[in-house]
């Protein structure tokens, strides 16, 4: 303020002055003449030496050089002195005009103007900071970091032949490739695309040395994900990209995304994105008009993000990976094994740690560094392909088949339409309802007279109708003694129908159809919509319109195996840069069923019975040497093959494990998913007893698939 | 011939053979407030430029020296001259003037130095006999309009006066540059004003003048033809010329091109401060936020650098330099010396409105230089003729009014 006073009394100070030689000059010109001294002191007025002219004994000469117009008549400006007080007065008017603009600018708004000018000079760079690395259980790196040369260039170098055929030479890279994938928009609009990634350090420099002739084209060292395992676990672990334009908007309060970053899009890696990303480092730069960094005024180093331990076992998860594509794709396509699809579950009973999760196609995301390339999605996105980006063990919605008849066996001995002396006879059709439509045994020839232990070991259908049977005549259809939906009720008490809220984003929740939901489901078409008793015959074998994920079956046979469900969970624990334990995961119960313990005891039985009763199990399990309970189940249709269902835990008398598999078309559930289980149950007791299993990189489907015909139902095998 | 002898004599009288006389004699041929101010004026000018062109590569701060030099060497060489032989010489000057402003038309001379007009000849080094003209405009101007000893009442002989001080005008828009051009009509301007044009006739020629430049703009709006959908050329003012100069009504419009240069100019001198940043601490020039920084926006790397103070003095020294131009004009017993010295006067004042006020978005932008301070090796040299050409004025005035000498002399 100081400052502006001061500027404030010169500019008054300049202008007064003006106006006083004006004033002089005027009066001088009109009669108020005051001679000679006049003059010198209007000279004196500004402060120039005039000690020439000041002497006394020149004042004649003096007299003569400084006309006032005094007595002189010659002057040609003494009829002119208007106008040179006109010429005087524009000029003072000029220059206060822009003094007084001057100070307006300089020192009123200064401080704006300084601001711009700061703004102009100085801005602030995020650098990108490096993700936390994955692991599993025992410290075996899925996801690790690695640094890359990377040729990017901005959209429209797509359009200059020149410069994609000298990327292409470099590169080694054919144009049209070149072209296609700078024109690829996948990673952003605005984004520079990347040409090529891992480019030699000797290419590098031969662009950077010759950086005229490559217009638009960019160099930048990144740190992309590096997947030691190749597939392993890529539905589990995600895969990363550039953020979209919604993922910018919607980004965590207290969390800035920005559009060159790299973020989780699914799996692990987005849903603990947060945790992974760690926090940009600062740059504040000084830049010149063109962009370039002048100076850097300041530097915050990024901070890495967080390392995270899974639940995982590597080595049962590369069993399951490699089993699932052995299965269902020995030659590589599709087709040519069992099935077309599947999927692996396996918790840990004891804290819900999800030590396997396989799904089959799957993908190997070491080719998705800033997106998923062109070419890639377009494979991944045909038909033939069967979806490989999609966690099947989440996602996969499949009917429950014999898997459920461990609940609904429970729900059939908890009300008394079952115990361990009742017998029923199979004769491998039945018409309990009377409409005309018998209902099929899987055995066509008929289990004879069996008890319900039997009918779970040998999954005879017709002694589940029966109970069903009762379900209905007890319903509100015949003595309404229960409600209508007293079995759905017991069997959601093993978390059936809703989410089991497991660590990954987007998890499908299946569905335990009721009353309600099929008069929903078919109100347009009343004649549908009625809840029949053959809807609960076909329930109670995990049928018609029941819905699970692999994953809740696992859950529910953590239920029958320790009698709770404790959440499942991915993570294990979180370690900061450090490597200090800073999140540890607790088990969360999430279900305990109340049920009768010798009921629940009797399943247990049947359900080693499966495994010890039936000469194929029996010998896939003795092969992989342990002792399990499970249940074999095979989903039926009538427009393509049946799927196949294995579910296990062990050992039988101390559950450690559980595991259930899945596998889409895959038949007969003992014969294909039944080893499948066998061994991954082996494995990781195995591991857990401290011996060395198999890991391996796994390899991405081919996207590809060979046609098999469908000759029509061939009738369960369970 | 006859001014020879008065030569000699004041070189004799440089000798101290009479101890009272050398004062006086040095007095007579320079006149002290003067040559201080103007001494002044060129060394803070240099400063600014040295500061400017320091952070530059395409400007090179000796060759400005040379530039002062040169124009040093002018100066003395004009001021010993005696302005009044070239009083009767006004065909002569408007011949060269015509042949020095279209010169740059000349096949194998011209060039536009890639500044889109043709406004530069190269001899040996790029010239812009534009900025030259400017002298013999003001001389011609001035021969012209003394002839009428300030009678200029006939309507009949003032349009004739117009007609011709139109002529460097009109061919300086050939090239086309409008900032020159404006300069020579403010010197006209100036001339007849101070030669005594009747106050009617002045008035009835900045009506029409006006109603000139309305004219041009409403033409225009006839002329124009479409050169892509939605966008149009004009034929007399160029797309680019009507953004250069209207773009300071409404400087947030176009903040790429002219309306940028405008925002940074303004950043530059609002963050100047009162006392600014300090001699080369300037940022807005150094890192190339201002453009043509040492050149026509030379007076924003003053303001920033040294403030509303160091730009006050800078204008402060111009009117000191108009005061004691004015006191000499005043003095002057030849009508015609007078109207140089006013001449000059009226240009550097409109080269300063124009150049300062344009850089604070009060005027249109056009690239007239800030005298003494912008760089420019033919613009330096001209000033200081200009400067030579006022001291001839006082000192040959001052040689026609001595008892002792100069009667005799001029007769």
């Amino acid at each position: 303020m100081l400052e502006a006073v001061i500027a404030a009394i010169a500019v008054a100070a300049a202008i007064v002055a003006l106006c006083v030689v004006l004033y002089r000059r005027w009066a001088e010109k009109h009669g108020v003449r005051s001679g000679t001294v006049d003059d010198v002191r209007q000279v004196s007025t500004f402060g120039v030496g005039t000690s020439v002219i000041d002497d006394p004994d020149a004042a004649p000469t003096a007299d003569e050089l400084r006309v006032g117009g005094r007595e002189t008549t010659d002057k040609p400006a003494d009829s002119m002195t208007r106008r040179f007080l006109a010429l005087a007065g524009l000029s003072t008017g000029v220059f206060a005009v822009l003094a007084a603009k001057l100070w307006q600018m300089q020192v009123l708004s200064g401080q704006q103007y300084a601001e711009d000018a700061h703004e102009n000079l100085f801005t602030d760079v995020a650098t990108p900071a490096p993700r936390g690395c994955i692991y599993d259980a025992s410290g075996t790196a899925l996801v690790l970091n690695r640094l890359s040369q990377t040729v990017l260039a901005d959209g429209d170098v797509a359009g200059n032949s020149d410069v994609v055929r000298r990327l292409s030479a470099v590169l080694g890279v054919p144009a049209p490739i070149v072209r296609k994938r700078i024109a690829d928009a996948a990673s952003g609009a605005q984004s520079q695309r990347v040409v090529a990634s891992d480019v030699t350090l000797r290419d590098v420099a031969f662009i950077t040395e010759h950086f005229e002739a490559f217009p638009g084209v960019g160099i930048e060292t990144r740190t992309v994900r590096e997947y030691p395992y190749g597939a392993l676990a890529a539905h589990a672990l995600g895969y990363t990209g550039a953020p979209s334009e919604e993922q910018l908007e919607r980004a965590e309060e207290g969390r800035s995304i920005l559009a060159t970053d790299t973020i989780g899009m699914s799996g692990i890696e987005s849903y603990y994105d947060g945790l992974l990303s760690g926090d940009h480092g600062s740059r504040r730069v000084m830049t010149d008009a063109m962009g370039n960094i002048v100076n850097v005024v300041s530097e915050t180093a990024p901070l890495k993000g967080s390392d995270v331990y899974l639940e995982l076992n590597a080595q049962a998860q590369y069993t399951a990976d490699r089993l699932l594509a052995e299965t269902i794709a020995p030659a590589g396509d599709i087709g040519t094994g069992k099935g077309v699809s599947g999927a692996v579950v396996a918790l840990d009973v004891r804290n819900g740690g999800v030590k396997v999760m396989a799904s089959y196609p799957t993908f190997d995301p070491t080719s998705f560094t800033g997106g998923i390339p062109e070419d890639v999605w377009a494979l991944y996105n045909t038909e033939e392909s069967h979806a490989p980006l999609n966690n099947r063990a989440i996602n996969g919605q499949y009917a429950a088949a014999s898997t459920y008849k461990a609940f609904t066996s429970m729900a059939g001995l908890e009300y008394g339409f079952a115990d361990d002396e009742m017998e029923w006879e199979c004769t491998g059709s039945w018409d309990g309802f009377g409409t005309g439509a018998p209902q099929k045994c899987w055995a066509r020839y008929g289990h004879g007279m069996l008890g319900l232990r039997s009918g779970i070991v040998q999954s005879c259908d017709v002694v589940f109708y029966e109970i069903a049977k009762q379900f209905f005549l007890h319903g509100p259809e015949g003595s309404g003694e229960l409600t209508e939906t007293a079995l759905q009720e017991y069997i959601g008490k093993y978390n059936f129908g809703k989410a089991t809220g497991i660590d990954l984003d987007n998890e499908s929740e299946g569905r335990i159809p009721t009353p309600a939901w099929k008069a929903e489901q078919w109100r347009n078409v009343p004649s549908e919509a009625l809840w029949v008793g053959g809807d609960y015959s076909n329930m109670i074998i995990g049928q018609g319109d029941v819905l699970v994920t692999p994953l809740q079956v696992a859950c529910g046979y953590m239920g029958i195996a320790t009698g709770k469900i404790l959440k499942p969970h991915l993570l294990k624990e979180v370690r900061n840069t450090n490597d200090e334990v800073v999140v540890q995961v607790e088990p969360e119960v999430i279900a305990e069923p109340e049920v009768n313990q010798a009921h629940l005891a009797f399943v247990r039985d049947a359900l080693r019975g499966v495994i010890t009763e039936n000469s194929t199990v029996a010998r896939a399990f003795g092969a992989a040497g342990i002792e399990a309970a499970g249940k074999s189940g095979t989903a039926e249709h009538t427009d393509r093959p049946d799927d196949a269902w294995f579910v296990a835990y062990a050992p039988f008398d101390d559950p450690h494990y559980v595991c259930a598999c899945v596998l889409e078309q895959g038949g007969g559930g003992s014969d294909s998913a039944g080893p499948i289980v066998a061994q991954v149950l082996g494995t990781l007791l195995d591991t857990e007893a401290g011996n060395e299993a198999a890991l391996a990189r796994v390899a991405g489907s081919s996207g590809k698939a060979v046609e098999v015909e469908f000759t029509g139902p061939t009738g369960r095998t369970d | 011939m006859a001014e020879l002898p008065q030569i000699e004599t004041l070189r004799h009288a440089q000798a101290p053979q009479r101890a009272e006389k050398p004062p006086s004699r040095l007095a007579r041929l320079v006149n002290i407030p003067f040559v201080t101010i103007v001494a002044l004026l060129v060394s803070y000018g240099l400063l600014v430029c040295w500061s400017a062109t320091s952070v530059s590569e395409d400007h090179n701060f000796s060759r400005q020296l040379m530039g002062v030099a040169m124009g040093l060497v002018c100066m003395v060489v004009v001021w010993r001259f005696d302005y009044r032989k070239l009083g009767s010489m006004t065909t002569f000057f408007l011949v060269v003037n015509v042949v020095l402003i279209l010169s740059p038309h000349i096949p194998g001379l011209g060039t536009d130095a890639g500044m889109g007009a043709k406004s530069w000849i190269k001899l040996g080094m790029q010239v812009q006999p534009g900025e030259f003209a400017k002298v013999t405009v003001v001389l011609f101007a001035a021969s012209l309009v003394a002839r009428y000893n300030g009678q200029l009442d006939s309507l009949r002989e003032y349009c004739k006066v117009v007609g011709f001080l139109l002529v460097p005008f009109v061919c300086i828009m050939t090239q086309p540059d409008l900032g020159t051009g404006l300069v020579y009509l403010f010197i006209s301007a100036t001339v007849l004003v101070m030669g005594g044009a009747r106050l009617r006739f002045l008035l009835v020629t900045l009506g029409v003048c006006v109603a000139l430049v309305a004219a041009v703009f409403a033409i225009d709006e006839v002329l124009k033809y479409e050169t892509a959908p939605g966008e149009y050329e004009y034929r007399l003012l160029k797309q680019y010329q009507r953004k250069r100069l209207l773009v300071f009504l409404d400087p947030e419009g176009d903040l790429s091109g002219d309306g940028y240069n405008l925002a940074q100019a303004k950043i530059a001198i609002g963050s100047g401060g009162l006392f600014g940043v300090g001699l080369l601490h300037g940022t807005q020039a150094a890192y190339g936020y201002l453009p043509e920084a040492p050149t026509d926006f030379i007076f924003c790397v003053l303001c920033e650098e040294l403030g509303f103070a160091g730009a006050f003095l800078l204008i402060a020294l111009y009117a000191a330099l108009f005061f004691v131009s004015l006191r000499i004009a005043r003095s002057c017993g030849n009508l015609f010396g007078m109207l140089i010295v006013c001449a000059i006067v009226g240009m550097w004042l409109f080269q300063i409105l124009e150049n300062i006020g344009m850089t604070c978005g009060l005027m249109p932008i056009t690239g007239i230089p800030l005298p003494f301070v912008s760089y420019g090796t033919s613009f330096m040299i001209t000033n200081f003729v200009m400067l030579g050409l006022i001291g001839s004025v006082w000192s040959h005035d001052d040689a026609l009014n001595s008892r002792r000498t100069s009667y005799a002399a001029t007769r």
